[in-house]
């Protein structure tokens, strides 16, 4: 399943990017990021669908809370970087 | 028992808080160090803790709600954060070893802002003297926890702003009673326990962070973040929250949270100042007792201090122990309240109210307090 991955600084960032995007009907899940993208070691990230990302970075722009990096995941492990 | 002494810890509780507490204990793992089920549960009742606490002591963004172990615990962190060795201080003349003490420690020039017991306006009048350019920070409790005297931090809050000085609040006592409002105030910090008006177990305590508060952590180790990096994160909450956190202490905080919110601070507040008004009403008529009580109700909040004259506070205080009244004696770690109010030598008898306390009670006090004074 391919799905992006927003980044955030600390697990409370996650959870107040998540809480946004819920409270405008964008299905978020918090997730330990995987150690190749969590640059300075064990960060978290919020996994929305492909189809929500646009809409996303809107809505999180809008509430102060643009994110540091994005990141599309492949199922088979496989990530890209988004240039935002 | 009787409990009146709740400005120490609240010891009735609502019945969810304990609840919380068993049901944290049986499902959550540590928050931030795992992606699994019960790390991720421990993650929501932290963070839903945070976002409420926010919403009711003015915190805009959750993570500017830091836990700690105590309200002491935040105010060392705040004070060690904005003062160095030899910087002026302001503090009202009403606080606690829990900001005397770090002061003192950090060799700090302490300068009080004085004034009478209950007058607010010259207490204001003395901040406004005392904050100068060469202010590096003022200190200010809410409310004292020897007299349950209000003091004026909006205004104090304002004076620190227009003079661009930080201000420390002490809300140890005021939490969950008075109106906090660290975004309203540009406070850099407000300290308080999460055991005491805010209904949370024993080890638990909020700092609330201003939006350019810089902090300087007293404590080092893991947050589950940034883990290469050998500072501390900077960002908030983690830069001060190393180590594993006290989950049930915070599921058991958020219940409390919810039962000030669901009651209301302002409900609670007036039903505490009903006992008070009691209280006061019916130990000022007895002979040698000697009531620490403003004349205006707003000037005092759920704590009342007396003395009986030739016994001492300490032999009343057991007295009232014996006979099933807990209240607190002596100095109430605050020997500076004590100083001002003109109580040091003496100490005084403290009775503080709690959400859970009834008029029955206070009425049952007042019949024992009697007989304990014929008796003398």
């Amino acid at each position: 399943m391919v799905y992006y991955l927003i980044i955030c600084r600390s697990l409370t960032y996650a959870q107040r990017t998540a809480a946004v995007l819920e409270r405008v009907g964008i299905t978020a899940h918090i997730l330990r990021a995987p150690r190749a993208i969590a640059g300075e070691g064990c960060s978290h990230g919020v996994r929305i669908s492909p189809r929500r990302l646009a809409e996303a970075l809107t809505v999180l722009g809008r509430a102060g809370l643009t994110p540091r990096r994005v990141f599309l995941l492949a199922g088979d492990g496989s990530y890209q970087e988004v240039r935002l | 028992m009787i409990y009146f002494d709740s400005a120490a810890t609240t010891l009735q509780k609502p019945a969810a808080v304990a609840q919380a507490g068993v049901r944290a204990i049986r499902t959550c793992a540590s928050p931030g160090r795992g992606g699994h089920r019960p790390a991720m549960l421990a993650a929501d009742v932290a963070y839903r803790c945070r976002e409420l606490a926010g919403a009711l002591l003015g915190v805009s963004e959750p993570e500017r709600v830091v836990f700690t172990m105590n309200a002491t615990h935040g105010l060392n962190i705040a004070i060690q954060s904005l003062v160095k060795p030899g910087d002026v201080v302001v503090t009202s003349g009403w606080e606690h070893n829990a900001v005397t003490r770090p002061l003192h420690a950090l060799g700090a020039q302490v300068r009080v802002a004085a004034g009478p017991m209950f007058d607010q306006t010259a207490a204001l009048a003395a901040f406004d003297a005392l904050l100068t350019p060469e202010t590096a920070c003022a200190v200010c409790t809410q409310c004292s926890n020897v007299f349950g005297m209000v003091l004026p931090v909006a205004g104090v809050a304002r004076l620190c702003r227009e003079r661009g000085i930080p201000l420390i609040v002490d809300a140890a006592q005021s939490a969950g009673v008075l109106s906090v409002d660290l975004d309203a105030w540009g406070a850099d910090y407000v300290a308080m326990p999460g055991h005491k008006g805010l209904y949370g177990p024993q080890g638990t305590g909020l700092l609330l962070c201003g939006r350019n508060a810089a902090p300087r952590p007293i404590l080092q180790g893991g947050t589950g973040s940034a883990s290469m990096d050998q500072d501390m994160p900077r960002f908030l909450p983690d830069a001060l929250e190393a180590g594993t956190h006290n989950i049930t202490g915070v599921a058991g905080l958020l219940e409390g949270l919810r039962y000030v919110v669901r009651k209301g601070p302002d409900a609670i507040l007036n039903h505490e100042r009903k006992l008070l008004a009691l209280a006061h009403s019916g130990l000022s008529q007895m002979p040698g007792v000697e009531v620490f009580a403003a004349s205006a109700p707003e000037d005092q909040a759920g704590v009342l201090s007396f003395r009986v004259h030739g016994m001492d506070c300490e032999e009343v205080g057991q007295w009232l122990g014996d006979h099933g009244v807990a209240v607190r004696a002596g100095l109430h770690c605050a020997p500076q309240a004590h100083a001002s109010g003109g109580t040091l030598d003496t100490g005084t008898v403290r009775l503080s109210f709690s959400a859970f306390n009834t008029l029955g009670e206070v009425e049952r006090f007042l019949d024992l307090a009697e007989r304990m004074c014929r008796r003398k």
